[in-house]
């Protein structure tokens, strides 16, 4: 956040702004109010270089190059999001692409890069807790209404907990059961003394995924997930683009995931007839105005799709805000640089950051048994020279690292690629249990955890932490397979 | 959910609107808990203002009075 408005002040007190597309585009009451705040010099690069560790040269270069264009386009990564000001750093995006008039044409826009191929198709059907398909919160009466009529229920109008929120709540014990597809909670989720505890209290945990995953060791149930190769439906890109992804095999457990639930939703007592994914698309069509021209038909005749594809835009559109927003005029919002919560000090003098590697997916579930071990076999902490001679840390020798979450260990590696003070792992791998020490702090406006900032501390050692002994020792009991048979009877 | 826990969400999210004037400031805040949390954590945080709602930033306190009043029914 204290970078990109250090570029945004740049931007404005070296006059080097849109002021045309301003002027047609935003709303120039809030641009004014924007202004005023933007030009404090608590926001110059000067001031913000204390707190980034950007030389100010370097930010008003960078700041003069993005304006000057013709073209500049943002693109940025998981690592923006994964703050305690992340929704308010993209936010701070959206202004500087307003303010440079870098949205709303070919080549120039604000981009997410999704952290999974359907990222953006999960959001745009509603799988947030408050909304429906096509972003449209469940308290709006006309579109709950729509979705009444059409589903023959009730819908409640408010808003449902986000996953930490759930975690909370089991353990409060209003929160009995859950229902996890394809997703490894217990190890991606932070503070996993936490989840686990959360999991542990719930009454009934379903599991779906391809492999038995963390989460798994916790269910009451697990479901067979069918891969990508076993099922037809739609993925969703970052550029909104809807492409169909085809059943190469017959699912090896019997049925597509979608099947399963449709399954499981008949059997307690909710009918969904559908006896194709094509007959789901078309009610997403049917109750969606973004998706109302979007089939299996149409995306096989022109291959793909982006939404919204409808009667205005019956072959998709492939650049939005052309001419004017969704809400009409563009607003620029205040975006305060408010520094975490999570500092530095005595006791955890280091800043943990989490990550992923090339050759590993995720969690590790499904790379974890393939031969992408042989890069990368273990998590180890990426440290850097100093900080590890400090510690009497060599490279490779185990060392036990540990924050006010949790503690686990995990062996060094010594680089030069980080900086003093900042330390680095991956959580790809469930032994090492990197969750176990990052904390429950959390985006302020999506609940998204912050990942990117725990305070910690690392010393030598020559164990296992007690957390990593316990979970061996759990999982080796909670993932046992029983005879089927014995199950039955 | 520890009571802690939503006092630090609330100062949270009352830090992003605290530049603006105090009315629309509170009622960002007030809305952004009306559409984002279920009904149990507001009816948590109306507890917690009827015990006095310590912790809380002044901007945040206002906004859960207004946001949280009574215990929503679920």
């Amino acid at each position: 956040m204290a970078l990109i408005n250090a570029l945004a002040h740049t931007i404005v007190t070296e006059d080097l702004y849109a002021k045309e597309f301003v002027a047609e585009r935003c709303e120039q009451a809030d641009f004014n109010i924007w202004l005023d705040f933007i030009k404090l010099p608590v926001n110059s690069p000067e001031a913000m270089a204390k707190i980034t560790n950007v030389p100010a040269s370097e930010i008003r270069a960078a700041a003069r190059l993005y304006a000057a264009g013709p073209n500049s386009a943002i693109y940025y990564g998981l690592g923006v999001t994964e703050h305690s000001q992340g929704s308010t750093m993209v936010i701070g995006m959206a202004n500087l692409a307003m303010l440079t008039g870098n949205i709303g044409r070919r080549g120039v826009g604000v981009n997410p890069l999704r952290g999974q191929n359907n990222v953006q198709g999960a959001c745009d059907m509603g799988s947030f807790p408050h909304e429906l398909s096509g972003y449209r919160h469940i308290s709006e009466e006309a579109p709950r209404k729509l979705f009444e009529a059409d589903w023959g229920v009730t819908l409640d109008p408010e808003p449902g907990l986000r996953i930490p929120n759930m975690f909370d709540a089991a353990i409060d014990g209003s929160f009995k059961a859950i229902y996890v597809q394809g997703e490894d909670i217990a190890q991606s989720d932070p503070n996993t003394k936490h989840v686990q505890a959360a999991l542990t209290s719930m009454e009934c945990v379903v599991v779906q995924d391809l492999f038995l995953n963390e989460t798994a060791a916790y269910a009451h149930v697990f479901l067979p997930g069918s891969s990508f190769l076993e099922k037809d439906g739609t993925f969703t890109n970052a550029e909104r683009r809807i492409s169909r992804v085809r059943k190469a095999i017959p699912p090896v457990a019997g049925l597509a995931d979608w099947e399963i639930t449709c399954a499981l939703s008949n059997a307690l007592g909710y009918p969904m007839p559908y006896s194709h994914p094509s007959e789901i698309m078309d009610e997403i069509a049917r109750l969606t105005p973004t998706f109302t021209g979007v089939s299996f038909d149409k995306i096989d005749e022109l291959g793909s799709i982006q939404w919204p594809c409808n009667d205005d835009a019956p072959e998709g559109t492939p650049t939005m805000h052309i001419g004017g927003f969704v809400r009409g005029l563009g607003k620029f919002e205040l975006t305060e640089y408010v520094p975490t919560d999570e500092r530095t000090g005595p006791r955890f003098p280091l800043i943990l950051t989490t990550g992923r590697i090339l050759s590993q997916y995720n969690v590790g579930a499904q790379t974890r048994r393939t031969e992408n071990n042989s890069w990368h076999e273990e998590d180890v902490l990426d440290i850097h020279p100093h900080d590890a001679e400090h510690r009497g840390i060599r490279d490779g020798d185990r060392v036990a690292l540990m924050s006010r979450s949790g503690e686990t260990s995990l062996r060094a590696h010594i680089s030069d690629r980080m900086q003093p003070g900042v330390v680095y792992t991956t959580f790809h791998h469930p032994e090492t249990g990197a969750n176990v020490v990052t904390t429950e702090n959390a985006d302020w406006a999506t609940g998204c955890p912050e990942y990117k900032v725990t305070a910690v501390e690392i010393r030598p050692t020559n164990r296992w932490s007690d957390w990593q002994e316990e979970y061996e020792e759990f999982k080796d009991v909670a993932m046992r397979i029983g005879d089927p048979k014995v199950a039955a009877e | 959910m520890g009571d802690e826990h939503l006092v630090k969400m609330a100062n949270q999210i009352a830090d992003f609107f605290r530049l603006k004037p105090e009315e629309e400031a509170v009622a960002g805040a007030a809305d952004h808990i009306v559409k984002f949390w279920d009904p149990r954590m507001r009816a948590k945080m109306a507890a917690y203002l009827a015990q006095g709602g310590e912790g809380l930033n002044p901007l945040a306190l206002k906004a859960t009075q207004r946001a949280c009043p009574t215990a929503p029914e679920k």
